[in-house]
């Protein structure tokens, strides 16, 4: 068996990928050890509506409900409201995420690529020291699937990466560590994504209730894996359903258990190797969302294996535009989001609620510094040492 | 004594890949949907441990 790209996971990173690197002519092959793409759900499933600027996905049953905005819960429970017609507030959709993987896919496979469900990349193909393949498990068959390039789309666990000699070892303090109910018979505010924030909600993370329709929800937690304990995560998310007036009546649909890097990007590129999506870090780590993030990078290393294919060159050299591309946009993000999430990591309860109180009812369509800080400042002087590190960010 | 090591609770798991992504040893592997700890690389260092948000896994000998 031999391909030009094998791409190791069928999530939004692997399938973005492979459907850009189909469509500039490439033989693309997708392998996925799940018997069945997008299933089970490990997600969230919220998504900006920059989304629709790409293309990707026809008809409706990816989409379960339309978000106008935000609310964020300091721990006090003031509320702070991000909406729709205000400037800087991104809206979005909660999705259906099975329906979204498998939609992605299908474009993939209708651009030419082809997949194979139930088989698992166990190791690199290599000749010496170079790689030109991967070595996988179909069932109880060894297969080893030859290739120029492969594109390491294996989800956090990134082990395509490590078997290339790449450190991609998350740090605790880079990881979120979640669980989530999707809830039924419960009270929603429909259209509103909420988070709430608290070292006793959630240390060094959120809790969060996405609406999925009128009675339904995704509720779920992250916590820091460095400030958890054993199966804090879901001690703490039952304990604040069992007190929420609109959730406790709540059965659950769904529960899973998630994890989500919320660290730096890491190098990406290779000799004959790609990293793509959650493999290579490419999440925004205030959020914890890697949805979109892995949608620009699989375009971008799609296009740029699609380029290589072409030339025939599958070194480091060639395959760097990948990452050049992103490093004024994606990265640029991230990069400086890493920053903010250290920072909001040192902020207290106390913080938070000040925060929180200085702008309940600021006015965010005159979303300037400027006139942010003159609003946080105005109520609570002290805040101003706080915020000092995030003024520094304003310049990056 | 050796030190105890990690020990995954098959039935727990919830193969959400966190320990997987934090061990320092390239010491666990996902197989069948479950988390599987080869012992001979653990270096006990817990860090997986204090992941597992189901609270899946343990030190050996530990009830
Ligand atoms: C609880 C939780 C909530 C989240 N909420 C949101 C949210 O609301 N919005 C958002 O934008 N993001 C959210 N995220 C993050 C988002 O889910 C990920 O960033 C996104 O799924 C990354 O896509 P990916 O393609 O890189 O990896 P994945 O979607 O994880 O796909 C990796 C695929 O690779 C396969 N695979 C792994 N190893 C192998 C192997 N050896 N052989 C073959 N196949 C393999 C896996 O089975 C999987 O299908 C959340 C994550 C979690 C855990
Ligand atoms: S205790 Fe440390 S070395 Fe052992 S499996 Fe867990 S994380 Fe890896
Ligand atoms: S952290 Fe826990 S639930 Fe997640 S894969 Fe490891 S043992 Fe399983």
């Amino acid at each position: 068996m031999k391909y030009d790209v094998v791409v190791v996971g069928s999530g939004p990173a692997g399938s973005v990928t492979a459907r850009y690197a189909a469509a500039s002519g490439a033989k693309v092959l997708i392998i996925e050890r799940r018997p069945e793409v997008g299933v089970p759900v490990l997600c969230a499933e919220g998504i900006s509506k920059n989304v629709d600027n790409y293309n990707l996905l026809s008809g409706t049953k990816w989409m379960a409900a339309s978000m106008d905005g935000a609310r964020i819960f300091s721990p006090d429970r003031t509320i702070v409201k991000l909406a729709a017609e205000l400037a800087g507030a991104e809206t979005g959709y909660v999705l259906n995420r099975e329906f979204f993987d498998k939609e992605l896919v299908q474009g993939a496979l209708k651009k030419g690529a082809s997949i194979m469900l139930n088989t698992t990349a166990i190791d690199l193909l290599k000749n010496k020291d170079t790689i030109i393949g991967i070595k996988a498990l179909q069932f109880d068959e060894h297969l080893d699937i030859e290739a120029d390039i492969i594109v390491a789309a294996d989800g956090v666990e990134s082990k395509v990466g490590r078997w290339a000699g790449i450190n991609t070892t998350l740090k605790p303090h880079d990881l979120e560590t979640c669980t989530q109910y999707t809830l039924s018979n419960i009270v929603v505010e429909e259209g509103y994504c909420d988070f709430y924030l608290g070292k006793k909600i959630a240390p060094g993370g959120y809790i969060w209730v996405f609406p999925k329709g009128k009675d339904t929800a995704n509720v779920g937690i992250g916590v820091l894996a460095s400030e958890s304990t054993p199966q804090l995560p879901l001690k703490l998310l039952n304990t604040f359903i069992k007190n929420h007036p609109d959730l406790k009546k709540g059965e659950p649909l769904r529960f899973l258990a998630g994890a989500v890097p919320v660290a730096e990007p890491i190098p990406a590129t290779y000799d004959h190797l790609l990293l793509v999506g959650d493999a290579a870090r490419q999440v925004d780590p205030i959020t914890g969302g890697g949805l979109m993030a892995s949608i620009e990078a699989g375009k971008s290393a799609g296009e740029t294996i699609g380029h290589a294919i072409e030339l025939q060159q599958f070194d480091q050299k060639t395959l760097l535009p990948y990452e050049e591309q992103l490093q004024d946009t994606l990265y640029r993000k991230l990069k400086r989001n890493y920053v903010v999430k250290e920072i909001l990591q040192n902020f207290d309860d106390k913080t938070l609620n000040m925060l929180a109180d200085s702008l309940k009812n600021y006015k965010f369509d005159e979303l300037s510094t400027f006139s942010l800080v003159k609003a946080l400042v105005a109520k609570h002087p002290s805040l101003l040492i706080k915020l000092k590190p995030l003024m520094r960010l304003s310049k990056l | 004594m050796a030190k105890p090591k990690a020990h995954i609770n098959q039935i727990l798991c919830l193969a959400c890949g966190g320990c997987i992504s934090v061990c320092p040893q390239d010491a666990i592997t996902m197989n069948g949907r479950k988390a599987f700890l080869e012992k001979t690389k653990c270096i006990s260092c817990g860090i997986c441990i204090n992941t597992c948000p189901v609270g899946a896994i343990d030190l050996e000998g530990k009830k």
